[in-house]
């Protein structure tokens, strides 16, 4: 026997079964990415999307429906020959569209469907089943119909996914839908219900072999549930009509949940041009606006507040015991000191009442001046961090938490920003803007509305918000049931009240124009200062004085007076909210007709 | 001593070589039910089924393993000669008259039944070598001899590759697993290996490389050979400096950028000849050899250019690019391995169970029940299983060349490494293929892939092996 060779010739026979089994535990063990390839061939994904959640107004009535569409699907392998021209006839193409759209989803994945026409009407879908296009499928879906027309920015826009949302969120797959803003974004997982999916097999030549593990894994569509929203639908239809022409936004909040009754972005957009087939077009029209219709003012725009602004300025000094309802500040037609701050003729000197009454700038010039100059707080610095801390509580300078995730901050200026801002060398007459809410303070509508809910309430409020419910349970977040007091205690208010419907109801108010017979309306008016062009006109305003239902805020850009514009939207508003109809059609008709020039929105 | 009668008629047959065969076999079965599983005819009798015809093919396996056993030994020598001519009539007759299937003519129809007669010719072929080298003292030893086993091997595998069966004719090398047991000479086998490795060195290295390789490859044997290191090495330097000089030096003469590999081939060129007229001179052979080398390689890796643009076939080619991992096309001709590799790799450790490959079962694999029939053990048993069926298969070879060392006589010997040779040869190959070593060539994996002629040819080349180890040893007993 040769050992040697027979030896030789058995380590080379384990050598090839060596390198068999290392090659095997290679591609068996250690690379992973077969065992995806082989579930790619063989399994597929049929998403079943279920109808997304309807949106009702407070009353019950539709503000969003969810109509039935279908989208035209194609698995380019398995499409055959068919007549492009009777199907463009129904679908409503041009063949050169359809052929595009085929090679596209060639390029795409031959054995993949893709989308070729989205969101046909169903009588499209009943015809083109009547005849056969192999390769063809129609794919479920449902989109948007907004009955009012309303409350664009409101409700928000629901489009297609883009690749940020499928980086983030591996619940969305490539054209799908999502909520883009307001309530369709906040209340995405509640609206869009869940994706069924039904996975089935497929033989190599894309024949349907049966369901994966006799449906194991399948999950059934769940549907989207409807949400109530606080919103009445014809009071925000009213707004919307009042603030045409006009640019500036209305909140109006119920002051004793903190619902919000209505919001109104201006301008506004018709919804549903955001939906279909011309969303594109229409996208982009409105982003190209330079009035910014898409931007949702009412929890995004900073605007200076100013008169209304007095009021916490009035129940600060109040609760820092450095005014008293009876100190009495004279007022000559301005404050004399440093620069100075104007102000309009009325009697002088008046007591905090009067000063709301009146809007006396002079009054809370002072009254500023004594919180910030506390000699308690030791420095300037300490004295205006602590107004900061009162303005914060009051839920400016900071994100309320309403259910709108796009809402903003505002600003409050703190010490260190001025420290910044003037290199430390600044007092309390530099920042005196702030007693009469100009300067650096930057408030959301929201914010306003949510200060008039709270002198409503005399103390605290309901962190606003626009869902009353979901589906048909009650199962809004805790943080909208609990009452926020501020750091004020509620016995101030009542000074502030009083001024405030004095300012409405008695002679020599600034609001008498939002007077309404038989309800006893409590308002401020706010007449700000901006850098572009006329005056911003502002009003805040409650009613009825006791046992509130409405607080509002409105703000016009550039609307002068707070009494010219504002105050009559506000009064007007209160008046078919409260009494269900408007007897006031001249003011109406006025208000409406009233259209405001914007030369710098033109730039 | 024990008695031959109550050893029984397969007394002394060799139990685990059986054991293993049908172990294999009935493992085969299984897999092809699996494979091409229908559920129209789910039982694995159905007779309409592949599988059903698998169980026909494996009894009449089994009963010409009978009737091998119950032969005598003499018979496989007396008729290798006349067997092995017969077949080479009969594949000539096939290469020219058959059926072509799959790009080979290689069946032929008896009836309604398609033979292919390839496999049989294994057999005779083993036969043959085993009688004509058993009846010579050293066949090796001379020219002469080795033309004539050449030959023997040649004559099948050429009329094979007339059929256009590549595969088939590529076992016919593995007799060289045979010859280097009945010492053939080593030096071919080094030199084979060289040659392998230079043809996938001309794919994969560039040409500077791959030329620097030759030259070390031959200034490291002549250095072995004749010990002088230093002189070896300073002779090296020296071409080295040489080749950079005309590099640098007759790239500006010329003005033109003259490739490196062309100023290494050069010197070379010339030092070769300065060395060959020195070697014969001082008449040192290794020299000699050496220079000589280092020219075939040259002209061999040129050749391999050469042959593989002007005579490959672009599917050859194709296959030999995605093999060496060049191209990859896995919507063409990638498909195939790639959807093989696919199904092996997604059996995992313990494979997704008994009917539950998805890939098999959804016909992703070609030709799952013949040449692919290892995706099925990989996909449905893992890792688990194929690692079961490889190591049956490597202790069968094993098993068959023990077998093959215990012989008395020559011609057993010869035999039985003729059968290991085989198995082993379609063992790497079909399953190099499926797991993307190998380029795919058409041959099944014994005892498994479906098909009777090729199950029965097995087990006769397969059970000749056992019988005449139990002649062999019954021999002893008497």
């Amino acid at each position: 026997m040769d050992s040697s060779k027979y030896n030789i010739l058995r380590v080379f026979a384990l050598v090839c079964f060596g390198v068999i089994v290392l090659r095997l535990f290679f591609i068996q063990i250690v690379e992973r990415k077969y065992k995806s390839s082989a579930d790619s061939n063989v399994l597929r994904y049929e998403v079943q999307y279920p109808p997304r959640g309807e949106i009702f107004d407070r009353n019950g009535e539709f503000l969003a429906q969810s109509r039935e569409a279908y989208d035209l699907m194609a698995v380019p392998r398995d499409v055959l020959p068919f007549d492009t021209m009777l199907m463009c006839s129904i679908i409503g193409a041009t063949p050169e569209s359809v052929k595009a759209a085929l090679d596209k989803a060639r390029a795409f994945s031959p054995r993949q469907s893709s989308a070729i026409l989205k969101l046909l009407p169903k009588e499209t879908k009943l015809k083109l089943e009547e005849l056969s296009f192999p390769g063809f499928y129609l794919q479920y879906r449902t989109v948007r119909h907004y009955p009012r027309k309303i409350a664009g920015n409101l409700l928000g826009d629901v489009g297609e996914v883009n690749e940020k949302i499928l980086e983030r969120d591996l619940y969305y797959r490539p054209g799908d839908y999502i909520g883009m803003s307001g309530v369709e974004r906040s209340y995405e997982e509640v609206l869009r219900g869940r994706k069924g999916v039904r996975i089935s097999m497929v033989d190599v030549h894309g024949v349907h072999r049966g369901s994966y593990m006799n449906g194991l894994y399948d999950t059934l569509p769940e549907l989207g549930r409807s949400i109530t929203c606080t919103v009445d639908a014809r009071l925000q239809q009213l707004g919307e009509e009042l603030m045409a022409g006009k640019v500036g936004s209305i909140v109006a909040i119920e002051p004793s949940t903190g619902e919000i009754l209505a919001m109104v972005s201006s301008p506004t957009y018709n919804p549903d041009d955001l939906v279909g087939a011309e969303r594109g077009n229409n996208y982009a029209k409105l982003l190209n606006n330079k009035q910014l219709p898409l931007f949702n003012r009412a929890v995004m725009s900073p605007y200076p507040p100013g008169s209304t602004f007095k009021l916490i300025n009035g129940l600060i000094g109040l609760q820092e015991g450095v005014l008293t309802p009876g100190n009495h500040y004279p007022c000559y037609r301005g404050y004399p000191v440093g620069r100075g701050v104007k102000c309009h003729g009325h009697a002088s000197p008046l007591p905090l009442i009067d000063a709301v009454q009146t809007s006396c700038n002079s009054y809370f010039c002072y009254v500023f001046r004594n919180i910030v100059d506390n000699k308690k707080y030791g420095n300037l610095n300490s004295g205006l961090d602590r107004w900061n801390e009162y303005v914060r509580s009051f839920g400016f300078g900071r994100r309320l938490e309403s259910d709108f995730k796009d809402e903003r901050k505002g600003n409050v200026p703190t010490s260190q920003y001025y420290d910044r801002k003037y290199r430390d060398n600044w007092n309390s007459l530099t920042i005196i803007s702030l007693s009469i809410g100009q300067g650096e303070m930057g408030c959301t509508p929201m914010q306003m509305a949510n200060l008039s809910a709270t002198v409503a309430n005399r103390g605290f409020y309901y962190i606003p918000h626009v869902v009353k419910r979901i589906g048909d349970g009650d199962s809004l977040s805790r943080r909208f049931y609990e009452p926020q007091y501020t750091m004020v205690d509620p016995k101030h208010f009542a000074p502030i009240v009083e001024g405030m419907f004095k300012a409405v109801n008695r002679p020599g108010g600034t609001a008498g124009v939002a007077q309404i017979d038989g309800i006893e309306v409590c308002g401020k008016t706010g007449t700000a200062q901006t850098p572009h062009g006329k005056d911003n006109s502002t009003f805040l305003c409650f009613a009825p004085r006791n046992n509130p239902k409405i607080a509002l805020s409105v703000y016009v850009e550039n609307g002068g007076f707070g009494a010219t514009v504002a105050a009559p939207i506000a009064s007007l508003l209160v008046e078919q909210y409260l009494t269900g109809e408007i007897r006031r059609t001249d003011m109406l008709n006025s208000i409406k007709n009233m259209h405001i020039n914007y030369p710098h929105y033109a730039k | 001593m024990p008695n031959r009668a109550d050893k029984g008629l397969f007394g002394s047959v060799d139990g685990w070589a059986v054991a293993i065969y049908l172990l294999l076999a009935a493992m085969g079965w299984v897999s092809i039910y699996s494979a091409l599983y229908n559920e129209a005819h789910s039982s694995i009798f159905d007779l309409s089924q592949r599988y059903g015809m698998q169980l026909v093919w494996i009894g009449a396996s089994l009963a010409a393993a009978l009737v091998v056993l119950l032969m005598d030994g003499k018979f496989f020598h007396i008729w290798a000669y006349p067997a092995y001519w017969l077949l080479a009539a009969v594949l000539l007759a096939v290469a020219l008259i058959g059926k072509e299937v799959n790009g080979a003519r290689s069946w032929i129809m008896l009836g309604s039944v398609a033979v292919q007669p390839t496999e049989l010719a294994k057999v005779a072929t083993a036969l043959a070598l085993a009688r004509f080298m058993s009846d010579r003292t050293a066949p090796l030893a001379t020219l002469g001899g080795v033309v004539k086993v050449m030959c023997i091997i040649a004559v099948p595998m050429a009329v094979i590759v007339l059929q256009n069966d590549t595969g088939s004719a590529l076992v016919y090398c593995s007799f060289l697993f045979m010859l280097y047991r009945e010492a053939f000479r080593p030096w071919i086998y080094s030199l084979l290996a060289l040659v392998v490795a230079l043809f996938m060195g001309s794919f994969l290295l560039n040409e500077t490389t791959l030329l620097v390789c030759v030259l070390l490859i031959c200034f490291l044997t002549e250095a072995a050979a004749s010990r002088q290191w230093r002189s070896r090495i300073s002779f090296m330097a020296a071409l080295g400096l040489a080749a950079m000089t005309i590099y640098f030096v007759g790239g500006s003469v010329v003005s033109r950028h003259i490739p490196f590999h062309v100023c290494l081939t050069a010197a070379s060129l010339v030092a070769a000849l300065a060395l060959v007229v020195y070697a014969l001179r001082r008449r040192i052979r290794s020299i000699f050899t050496s220079v000589l080398l280092f020219v075939g390689m040259l002209l061999y890796t040129n050749v391999i250019d050469y042959a593989f643009d002007h005579i490959l076939q672009p599917h050859q080619q194709k296959r030999i690019l995605d093999l060496l991992g060049i191209e990859a096309d896995l919507r063409g001709w990638g498909y195939n391995v790639n959807q093989s590799k696919i199904t092996i790799g997604s059996g995992g450790l313990f494979g997704k169970g008994f009917l539950g490959g998805t890939q098999t079962r959804y016909d992703f694999v070609p030709e799952q029940g013949t040449d692919f029939i290892f995706c099925t053990i990989g996909e449905e048993r893992g890792f688990a299983g194929c690692l079961v069926v490889v190591s049956l298969f490597t202790a069968l070879i094993l098993r068959l060349m023990k077998m093959g060392e215990r012989q008395r006589e020559p011609f057993g010997r010869i035999y039985c490494y003729c059968v290991a040779s085989i198995l082993l040869a379609h063992l790497v190959i079909n399953i190099g293929m499926t797991v993307g070593l190998m380029p795919v060539v058409g041959i099944p994996l014994p005892l498994f892939s479906y098909g009777g002629s090729s199950l029965i040819a097995f087990t006769i080349l397969i059970f000749i092996a056992i019988k005449l180890d139990s002649n062999k040893r019954e021999d002893l007993s008497l």
